[in-house]
Formats: structure tokens, C-alpha cells, sequence
């Protein structure tokens, strides 16, 4: 008896010695925020879970390139994270196969706090699949003495001026003038108002298609485009490396670029000059890219209002501002993006100053480009870009290349046309 | 019968781990080359779809052709190291300093490796320094495949040079002592007594490169992605993008069912070919 009660006495000390057990756990991932951002997101946490009680957030970070199958094994094991970072590709191919959950009844009446841009951007099929929360854009950084030394006084203003000025910069200074993500052709070519797919079929062999291919031809027969990596699935390293080393005259890059030459190339940086990228014929800005928090499939239905309120507090104004601030890139909420830090210009402001002012003025005309609800799109870009790269190196005759690729896309479109319709 | 069941009872714990992480998974995974499925959708068997769609691809086609004429290296791989081996078997001051330094590719890390050559083959890189051209090694279609394949046999020398460095070292002394007194020049002592004795090294060592050249796939992720144009896909690596970067797990498994089968065909070759005719 004595010892039945000396046991319940230490079981209810036990008892209340552990803490209670949290009322919603709250998972949430990100990707390579780490280390930069653990400071912010380590704030984030802390701040929700003291005006939250009984709420556990935690926050994990991966690299980017294995997020979507770690995410994927999640799902599939029934244990996905509340949210996840995403950007709108994948969004897109997720939403399409059933892995992520519509949010339109999450954002409720804080959808008018978004970008009406950003919230289009995440829109498939009739419902929106993600908080939005920073976007970037494509600034011009120019080398202003490979500039002079070329005879050129101002930026470009469209495409055709960005290759004129990069055949001129290679003639006058043997320098490559510009290095274009080639092997994301297929949205340069939306973004200057020339179509991919039109009625199910691909159509970019047409003449203005061809046209467009021979202008890069000539330039990077002329020596104007950087040969490293102008074709790889990520060219940005070769192209800052060879802007922060003088062998470039133009960068289109985000205004984070700008950080990094500053830190790396004080030199290259202080000749540098900043203007808006060029808006394309159908007034879209180059290098538009959001980044959101989507919800996966299988999330509890009754944890989702808990997960919405968290998403939206994780997609505040005043924490999409602060992120934003931090990271130089651009909100996705309307107030956010107005704050006087992304539309005036401080008095010494130096080139990273003045591409986030740049890229503010580009941000309202910045859409993710890319061919969407396509299933094996990523095959099909790589025929695309290799025809481009058979184009522009001249291995082979442009018209040929692009009709090759058109045939292969029209195959493949065709069998994929015949899936759709027999489900 | 006691002698044969003791033998199998020392090898239990490694076949039992073989048969679980190997055996198992190579196993299932050949199965599954033969089904649809996704890490969201149950398996349904599709019979040889996976295998008519790759064998249409042409970025698979490329891949295998370019994985064939990967085993270009073999041979260069094997005389290279025998050559390595036959110079580090001296005893002169400093050869250690020497052994170390050409193992040394063995133990750098692909990524670094990337880095380094990457550099190296750059339009402006030492590579063309040193000749003298301007030659975009890696953006070529021309070369980049070559450049591949030279940076595979640069890392896989010191490996098998330590191979060869130690069955030169077992070859008795005897031997070759007596050969000096019947008046045997250096070249036929070693062509009729060390060559010899290095033909089981020289098998595992074939069949091992064989291998590792059919399944070459990291150096072209780190130094093209598989560019430019395509042109530097190998077998491997294809299944390895659409597996791992794409998540097209049936096609990478019927890419890797197709491997399978060339290496073993070409190690049974090696064996036949190679096998020590007497020891």
C-alpha cells in the first residue's frame, strides 16, 4: 500500500515536472537559408510561438536541389511538413500530380494583401497553391569603364540593344559583353512576346523564332556572349565569376549579385552602374522568379487553419519587409513592397543600393516564365535548348535545329495530348 | 562437410548483409524496371515500355554509345598504372613522396576534382596556356567527351598503380635472380616473368576499370551536366538524371537494368580472355 502510494506521488510529480505537450506542431521548410537566415527564421519561430502558446514551430532547412524529394518521400510516407518552400515550376508540376493543397480558403480576406502578380503566378487550373512571400528580378549591372572603353554612354534598353552592346564590347575590348541563361531559352522566348506552344503544338521554328535564334548566333559568333556555362542548367556562377573578374560587361542578374561583387570584387564593384533589366515586346521583366510557402497533400484537414495562420504570420508585411531587406530581394506583399527602403534611394547609395531600387521598378511587371501542365516538360526544354545551343554555336543550320525539336516536341505533345484525353 | 559449413558460417554475416543492401535491392529493382510507378502511385507492370521509351531517347542512346567509348580508357588506365608502378617499385630516395602524390587523385573528392578541372579546361585555363590554343575544352562538343574521359583515368591511375605496386612486390626474387644468371635482359625478365605474374592483377584490374568506365557518371555531373548538346550523357549518368533529378524512377531502373547487363557481358569477356592460364 505504502508503495503503491509513494508511486502514484512520483508519477504525478513526473507528471508534472514534463512540459505539456504542444497543442499544433508546426513544421515548416525552407531552402538554403542556412546559415545566412538562421538568425531571421530563429526570430520568426520565436516571436509565433510567444504570441501562440502551446504552438511548436519548427523549422528545417535543405539545399535546393534535393527539397522536392525529400518532400515527395514525406507525402508518400503520410508525415509532410505543414509548409514548404517552393517556387512556381514546381509548384506548378506538384499541383498538377495531386501533392499540394489548395490554400484559396488559408488566405481568406489577407489575399488582398498579396501581389495580384504573384498570386496569378500560383493559380492552376482555378486555385491558388501557395503564400507568396519574396520574389526576385533581373537587374542590369554594367561594367561603366568596359562602357567607356567601348563608347557606350547609357544602359539597354531592350534585347536587341543588350546584343548590339555586347558585339560592340567584344570588337572594342575583346571582352565578352553579356551571358544570357540560355538554357532557359524557353522563357525568353515567352518574354519577348514569342510563343512556344500554340493549340497543344510547339511553334518555335517559325521565322521570327528563327530570327530571334540568329540574332544570339551573330553575337556569339561575334564573341559578345560569355561561352561559360551559357548553356548549363545554372549559369549564374560562371556569369558573376566573370563580372567580378572583369571579363564581363554586362550582368542581368538579381540585386543580391550585387552583394556578392561588392563583397568579393570591391574593385569591379565600384565601376559598376545599375539599371532596370529591359521589359520584353509583351512588357514582362526578365528573371522574374517567386518564391512561396506551399501546403503539401495529405496535411491534416484539422491542422489547416493553424497552418494557414502561420503561413500568413510567416508571409506578413512586416516579415516578408524584414526578409527582404535582409536577403535584397523583393516582397510579394503590395504594402511591403512600397516600404521607401525599395523605392528611394538613399543619398550615398552605392550599386547594390541602386539595383534594388532598379529591381523595384521592374517588380511590377516580373512573372515567373515557363511553359506550364506539360508532363516531362524538362525533356522537352532540352531539345529545345539544344537546338538553340546547335543554332547559336553554328553546328548546325538554325531553321534545321528548330524544325528538328519542333518535330520532337510534337511527338511527345501528341502522345501526352492522347494520355490526357484517354483519362 | 564440416570444413565446407564452417567456411559458410564465416560467410553469413557478409552475405546476410550483401543479400539485404546488394542482392535484394538489385534484385527488386530489376522487377520494378518492368512496372510504371511513381513514389505516389503503386507499381502496375508495363512489360518493356520503359525500355522502348529509353532506347528512343536519344539523350539515353547518347549516353550509352558514350559509355562504350568510355572504355576507351581501360586500356590506357591498366599500362598507365603498370608503367606508375613498375617506376615507384625502386627504392630511390623520395619515391614514397611520389607513390602519395599520384594516389592523391584517388582520395580528392569528385566535387574538388570538378572545380580543379573545370579551371584547367577553361577557355583561358592552364590547359590552353601550356598548348598554346583557345579551345573551350568543356563547351566543345568536339572535346568535351575526351576531357571527361582523361579527367576519369587521371583520378583511377593511382588506384590501380597501388594494385599493381603490390603484386609486383609478391613477384619472388628468386625468380627474377635467376633469370639475370641465364643472361635475360631487364625487357624479357619482365615481359616473361613479371607479366606473368601479374595476370591476376591484371584481370581484377581490367574488370574493375571495365566497371568503373561503364559507370562513369560523377565527373560528367560536376564538370557538364551531361553538355554540351548532350554530347557528354553517359548510360549511368542518365539514369542517375532521371531518377534522382527528375524522379523518373522507372526509366532510371530500366537505364540501369541496361548497364547491368552490358557490364557483366563485358566482365565475362574480361574473364574469359584474362583469366590466368596456369599459376
Amino acid at each position: 500500500m505504502k508503495n503503491s502510494i509513494l508511486f502514484a506521488a512520483l508519477m504525478a510529480v513526473a507528471s508534472a515536472a514534463l512540459p505539456a505537450p504542444a497543442a499544433q506542431h508546426i513544421e515548416f521548410w525552407t531552402f538554403s537559408m542556412k546559415p545566412r537566415f538562421t538568425p531571421y527564421f530563429e526570430d520568426v519561430v520565436k516571436r509565433y510561438e510567444a504570441a501562440n502558446p502551446g504552438v511548436q514551430v519548427e523549422w528545417v532547412d535543405f539545399p535546393w536541389d534535393i527539397i522536392q524529394t525529400k518532400l515527395v518521400t514525406r507525402i508518400v510516407a503520410g508525415k509532410p511538413p505543414a509548409l514548404v518552400n517552393l517556387n512556381v515550376p514546381w509548384a506548378e508540376e506538384f499541383a498538377r500530380d495531386g501533392l499540394l493543397t489548395p490554400v484559396d480558403a488559408l488566405l481568406g480576406a489577407e489575399r488582398a494583401r498579396y501581389l495580384p502578380s504573384a498570386l496569378q503566378d500560383l493559380s492552376f487550373s482555378g486555385k491558388t497553391y501557395g503564400f507568396p512571400m519574396y520574389s526576385n528580378v533581373a537587374v542590369i549591372a554594367y561594367n561603366r569603364e568596359i562602357f567607356r572603353a567601348t563608347g557606350i554612354a547609357r544602359a539597354p534598353r531592350d534585347l536587341d540593344e543588350q546584343l548590339t552592346f555586347a558585339r560592340q564590347i567584344a570588337q572594342r575590348t575583346g571582352k565578352a559583353g553579356l551571358c544570357p541563361a540560355l538554357s532557359k531559352v524557353d522563357g525568353l522566348m515567352l518574354q519577348q512576346g514569342l510563343p512556344v506552344l500554340s493549340g497543344g503544338r510547339a511553334v518555335f521554328n517559325s521565322p521570327a523564332h528563327v530570327a530571334f535564334v540568329r540574332k544570339l548566333a551573330d553575337t556569339y559568333r561575334a564573341g559578345g556572349l560569355l561561352k561559360d556555362g551559357l548553356f548549363a542548367e545554372d549559369n549564374f556562377p560562371p556569369a558573376v565569376e566573370a563580372y567580378k573578374s572583369g571579363r564581363l560587361g554586362m550582368l542581368l542578374a538579381p540585386p543580391t549579385a550585387l552583394k556578392r561583387i561588392q563583397s568579393d570584387a570591391r574593385d569591379i564593384y565600384s565601376i559598376t552602374e545599375v539599371a532596370p533589366a529591359p521589359l520584353g515586346p509583351t512588357g514582362i521583366a526578365d528573371g522574374g522568379w517567386l518564391i512561396h510557402f506551399g501546403v503539401p497533400a495529405r496535411v491534416p484537414a484539422a491542422d489547416l487553419p493553424g497552418i494557414g495562420k502561420f503561413a500568413r504570420f510567416l508571409t506578413s508585411d512586416e516579415n516578408q519587409l524584414k526578409f527582404a531587406r535582409q536577403a535584397s530581394v523583393f516582397p510579394a506583399s503590395a504594402r511591403a513592397a512600397n516600404d521607401p527602403f525599395f523605392t528611394a534611394l538613399p543619398a550615398n547609395a552605392g550599386a547594390a543600393e541602386k539595383a534594388v531600387a532598379a529591381g523595384a521598378v521592374s517588380m511590377p511587371h516580373s512573372r515567373t516564365m515557363y511553359v506550364a501542365g506539360i508532363e516531362d516538360y524538362d525533356e522537352l526544354r532540352r531539345a529545345l535548348v539544344k537546338a538553340v545551343e546547335a543554332g547559336v554555336t553554328g553546328r548546325q543550320d538554325i531553321q534545321q535545329a528548330l524544325d528538328a525539336a519542333v518535330a520532337i516536341w510534337n511527338r511527345k505533345l501528341s502522345g501526352f495530348l492522347a494520355v490526357r484525353e484517354a483519362r | 562437410m564440416k570444413r565446407s559449413l564452417a567456411a559458410w558460417l564465416f560467410l553469413a554475416p557478409a552475405l546476410l548483409l550483401l543479400a539485404v543492401f546488394a542482392f535484394w535491392p538489385v534484385l527488386f529493382g530489376s522487377v520494378l524496371a518492368f512496372t510504371d510507378f511513381s513514389l505516389v502511385r503503386p507499381a502496375h507492370w508495363v512489360g518493356f515500355d520503359n525500355f522502348r521509351y529509353i532506347f528512343n531517347n536519344e539523350m539515353f542512346v547518347t549516353g550509352l554509345k558514350n559509355s562504350l567509348v568510355f572504355l576507351l580508357i581501360v586500356p590506357c588506365v591498366q599500362l598507365g598504372a603498370i608503367a606508375l608502378a613498375v617506376a615507384v617499385n625502386n627504392r630511390l630516395p623520395g619515391i614514397r613522396l611520389f607513390r602519395a602524390a599520384y594516389y592523391v587523385p584517388v582520395v580528392t573528392t569528385v566535387s574538388v576534382v570538378g572545380i580543379m578541372w573545370g579551371f584547367m579546361f577553361h577557355e583561358q585555363g592552364a590547359l590552353n596556356y601550356l598548348l598554346g590554343t583557345h579551345i573551350g575544352w568543356l563547351q566543345d562538343d568536339t572535346f568535351a567527351l575526351a576531357a571527361i574521359m582523361f579527367v576519369t583515368l587521371w583520378r583511377g591511375l593511382g588506384w590501380y598503380m597501388v594494385m599493381y605496386l603490390a603484386a609486383l612486390q609478391s613477384v619472388p626474387q628468386e625468380m627474377q635472380e635467376a633469370a639475370i644468371l641465364d643472361g635475360a635482359s631487364r625487357w624479357q625478365r619482365f615481359w616473361h616473368i613479371t607479366v606473368p605474374m601479374l595476370r591476376p592483377t591484371i584481370m581484377v584490374c581490367t574488370i574493375l576499370s571495365v566497371l568503373g568506365a561503364l559507370k562513369a557518371y560523377q565527373e560528367v555531373d560536376v564538370l557538364t551536366q551531361g553538355g554540351p548538346m548532350n554530347s557528354t550523357f553517359t548510360a549511368l549518368y542518365y539514369a542517375y538524371d532521371q531518377g534522382l533529378k527528375h524522379l523518373k524512377l522507372p526509366r532510371a531502373l530500366a537505364a540501369s537494368f541496361i548497364v547491368s547487363l552490358v557490364c557483366i557481358g563485358i566482365a565475362l569477356l574480361c574473364l574469359r580472355h584474362l583469366k590466368p592460364k596456369h599459376r
